[in-house]
């Protein structure tokens, strides 16, 4: 009787252990970047995808260069949007190059080459529960991009694939960009 | 403990069978007798033994001790069961718990009440007059309760933009409710008279729940803590509970 009470004690003590691992896993959708795709403006109606050369794309604001995209070679871009703020913007550098001015030990003369093209990017937010580890994420509605005109924009045209365009997930291409 | 009773339990035969030979007694029928009192015993049949039936309460005792331990948690439970048969005892608890869940993402803290109903079946064949129990059994549990969401922070994997929003804005969700099932298989000990230790373990299967729109029952009082999807729970406890008896019968 008593060794009955130890062991069922130990039982019960072992259920403390129990507790699931709360880590929200990789697997999860979560807040999704926005995905735009590029293609060339000489066939703007059959949709030829078409790489941009030296790509850097940094947010304006941000003293970071956006990770993954520091002069690529891509055709297709994901971009994380602002949780705080219904508008976010990038400049995207086309033949983004760095001239050392023939002076390659002293990079205080060096200067950037490159056709930057700042995009406007503005949304609104709806925040969605998704589980116990992960807590919330914010998925955005009626998504636009707008091109800030400048003398020489790379960029000639930007479509959304949807009227309303939203953006919910990060499977899926939400914008076509031609240039 | 069995070994005092293995001593008494020769005594009283010893007794018994020296008693035989004299004539044997003919009151038959004495349904007050004290089972305590061994020189009562022997006036009957010594494989005669009453046993007490009655209702027994008490409180739970983890609740308790987590409540002064444990900052985020409140909670008690009234444990009750009532004999019914040999082995069959209507069993129930009721209980109020108030707990916060959080992690880096969100904070929220859920209230309300409980009370389960069941039945529970001594499986333990105890020695003459004890009167303990190792038991299986089922309980029906329901519950009504709220949950707050205190605060809370967008999750993100891309930190390119630092800080994400966050919203403390606290948002309660009233009238929410949980009906569920539970096995529980524990023991009861009778530490003195009429007062008894009890310590049980349980797995719950949620039957159903109303949930908030956009959030979902982290915690459900009486059946703790939820697992993302799986309708799963568990539980252990402790009790002290005493015995209040109504009569005695046979064992």
């Amino acid at each position: 009787m008593k060794y009955s009470f130890v062991i069922l004690l130990l039982v019960a003590l072992s259920f403390l252990g129990c507790e699931k691992d709360d880590i929200c896993s990789a697997d999860t959708p979560t807040t999704p970047s926005l995905i735009i795709r590029f293609y060339d403006v000489t066939y703007p109606n059959t949709d030829v995808l078409k790489s941009v050369a030296n790509l850097r794309i940094q947010g304006v604001g941000n003293d970071e260069v956006l990770p993954g995209y520091n002069v690529v070679a891509t055709d297709s871009i994901a971009l994380p949007l602002k949780t705080t703020e219904t508008i976010t913007q990038y400049r995207l550098y086309e033949e983004y190059v760095v001239n050392d001015n023939d002076t390659p030990d002293d990079d205080t003369d060096d200067y950037i080459t490159g056709n930057e093209d700042i995009i406007t990017i503005t949304y609104d937010m709806t925040e969605v529960y998704v589980s116990r580890a992960c807590g919330y994420k914010t998925i955005y509605g009626n998504v636009s991009i707008n091109l800030v005109p400048d003398s020489d924009n790379w960029i000639k045209l930007i479509r959304s694939v949807d009227d309303n365009q939203s953006v919910e997930n990060d499977n899926e291409q939400q914008f076509k960009i031609y240039h | 403990m069995t070994m005092n009773n293995n001593l008494k339990y020769i005594i009283k035969t010893l007794i018994v069978v020296l008693c035989f030979s004299g004539s044997l007694l003919a009151q038959t029928k004495t349904p007050e007798i004290n089972v305590k009192d061994s020189l009562a015993v022997i006036e009957q049949d010594s494989t005669i033994i009453k046993q007490k039936y009655g209702l027994r309460v008490g409180l739970e005792l983890s609740q308790l001790v987590r409540t002064a331990f444990d900052g985020e948690y409140q909670g008690f439970e009234v444990v009750g069961d009532y004999r019914l048969t040999k082995f069959i005892y209507l069993a129930g608890e009721f209980g109020a718990e108030k707990t916060t869940s959080s992690n880096t993402y969100y904070n929220a803290t859920t209230q309300g009440t409980y009370f389960k109903a069941g039945v529970d079946y001594n499986f333990y064949k105890n020695w003459l007059e004890m009167e303990n129990l190792i038991y299986g059994g089922f309980r029906i549990g329901a519950s009504a309760f709220s949950q707050t969401l205190n605060s809370y922070t967008v999750y993100t994997t891309n930190q390119y933009w630092q800080p994400q929003f966050s919203s403390s804005d606290v948002k309660t969700y009233d009238g929410l409710t949980a009906l569920w099932a539970e096995l529980v298989i524990g023991l009861k000990v009778e530490i003195v008279n009429n007062l008894y230790l009890g310590a049980h373990v349980s797995v719950k299967g949620l039957i159903s729940q109303e949930e908030p729109n956009n959030f979902e029952n982290l915690y459900i009082p009486g059946f703790n803590q939820t697992y993302d999807s799986l309708g799963v729970g568990f539980g252990f406890g402790y009790s002290v509970s005493y015995l209040i008896p109504f009569y005695k019968k046979d064992k």
